[in-house]
């Protein structure tokens, strides 16, 4: 049973939801690859106390967004390759971010050249302070 | 003599699966294959009554094959008439109630040879060991699959030959549960399974209901008065209230077309606007502190969300929030009481 696997069933979040998200951020960050194997869904039923057809809903919702495979006989295998897509998410979300801080900014009518050299001085304090220490 | 039988009769349906003694009809007669299409249970405007007290009052209920379904309902909701109806231990003063394709009333040893039934009073014969109750079982049963019940006892690691006397609460229940096994049933009734027991004997009890005996493709339908065990491992879950099924559905299906919806107001909201959200399409309820107002939500609460955020007011926040079973549970519950 993997350990990185653990649903809540108070949770309002429908179980098979947290199911497909463990699985699928198990993916992001590397601890599933392609090859890896699933639990068999009497495996998961047993160890997680949950209905079978709660994990065979999550398992077929994974199958149709192309992250994993079922086969009979085989079991469920990954397919896809997530690694490295957490990297990506973290990046458009710091962009994300930045445009906030820009927004934000100027609904609190500070203009753009202050935002400007504001940025500039934070820019420069990072990089320069850090080598001149290291 | 006649009542000693009657009584051997009535505790001996309590103990195990249901063995009736005749075959009625020749193995030829009934493989009909479009039964294993229909519905695990199908009761339509079931009515129940106990005298002039009518214990359940028009019910239309489904269960669908394979699935794991949750009665919830207070002690003398039903639950119990609801499972006895099933088994034909109770004809139904109204309506109709199929069992695996089965009429429970005309074809009563066809339902019984197919379903397994855990009751909650549990009164096995105390006197006798595990190897005997299994013989006495099988003796009485149409058709009697040892293997399977002996792979459970294992499971559940009962002891040999030990007394059922002396066997814990928690073990009795996991012997009936290997006992209502052994026709191979394709449906299991158990009337409040984890009533009593203690965390690692329910825990046990039900890991193994769904990981191994709903794994196999058979349906389970069980009552409890208790929540917690109905959101562990149902996939499908009824709400009976005073005869009444109030709600009932796939249990992931509820979670996501009930939600709350969190709103903010810049300033205090006239009850113009309040009367505006109640007529909202989903709305049910709506409840009002200061500039704070809680929207109960039937359907698609992003949706609604939408549309408040179009109002002509302003809005400090939206936010939709997620229910869990005791929230649904309990506004169906608490619904038209005074």
């Amino acid at each position: 049973m993997p350990n990185w696997l653990d649903v809540n069933p108070r949770s309002g979040v429908p179980i098979y939801v947290q199911l497909v998200e463990q699985i699928r951020h198990a993916l992001e960050v590397g601890i599933l690859r392609p090859g890896d194997h699933l639990p068999t869904v009497r495996q998961l039923a047993g160890e997680l106390t949950i209905a079978p057809n709660t994990i065979v809903k999550a398992y077929s919702e994974l199958e149709n967004l192309g992250l994993i495979e079922s086969r009979p006989g085989v079991g469920t295998t990954v397919t896809a390759n997530l690694n490295g897509t957490l990297h990506a998410q973290q990046q458009s979300a710091l962009f994300e971010r930045l445009r906030g801080v820009v927004r934000d900014a100027s609904h609190m009518n500070i203009s753009e050249d202050d935002l400007r050299a504001r940025f500039a001085a934070e820019v420069e304090r990072f990089y320069h302070n850090e080598h001149d220490e290291g | 003599m006649a009542q000693v039988t009657a009584l051997m009769e009535e505790e001996r349906l309590n103990v195990t699966a249901l063995h009736p003694q005749h075959d009625e009809l020749t193995p030829a007669q009934y493989p009909p294959l479009s039964r294993s299409s229909s519905p695990a249970i199908e009761i339509n405007n079931l009515v129940v009554s106990y005298g002039k007290r009518r214990a359940i009052e028009g019910l239309t209920l489904v269960v669908p094959r394979g699935s794991v379904y949750g009665l919830l309902g207070a002690n003398g909701a039903g639950k119990t008439t609801i499972i006895k109806t099933l088994l034909g231990f109770r004809p139904p003063n109204g309506g109709s109630v199929r069992v695996l394709g089965y009429d429970v009333v005309r074809q009563r040893l066809e339902v019984c040879a197919r379903v397994g039934y855990v009751s909650e009073e549990n009164s096995l014969y105390t006197y006798l060991t595990i190897p005997q109750i299994c013989a006495f079982c099988r003796d009485t049963s149409r058709q009697w699959h040892q293997d399977i019940v002996d792979r459970y006892l294992r499971l559940f690691d009962l002891p040999g030959n030990a007394k059922i006397g002396k066997l814990s609460k928690g073990m009795r229940m996991q012997l009936a549960l290997c006992l209502a096994l052994g026709n191979d049933p394709d449906l299991l009734l158990l009337d409040e399974p984890t009533a009593g027991l203690d965390p690692i004997a329910r825990h046990t009890f039900l890991s193994t209901l769904v990981g191994d005996i709903a794994s196999e493709g058979k349906t389970i339908f069980f009552s409890s008065h208790i929540l917690a065990d109905v959101e562990a491992v149902a996939d499908w879950v009824g709400i009976l209230r005073s005869g009444r099924l109030v709600l009932s559905g796939e249990l992931d299906t509820l979670k996501q077309t009930h939600k709350l919806v969190r709103v903010t107001y810049a300033e205090l909201p006239p009850e113009s606007e309040l009367d505006a959200l109640r007529a909202l399409p989903g709305v049910v309820n709506v409840e009002q502190e200061g500039r704070s107002v809680r929207l109960r939500v039937r359907g698609d609460a992003d949706a609604l969300a939408t549309s408040v955020q179009e109002r002509p007011y302003a809005l400090r926040d939206v936010e939709v929030v997620n229910l869990n079973l005791e929230h649904i549970a309990l506004a169906y519950l608490m619904e038209g009481r005074p």
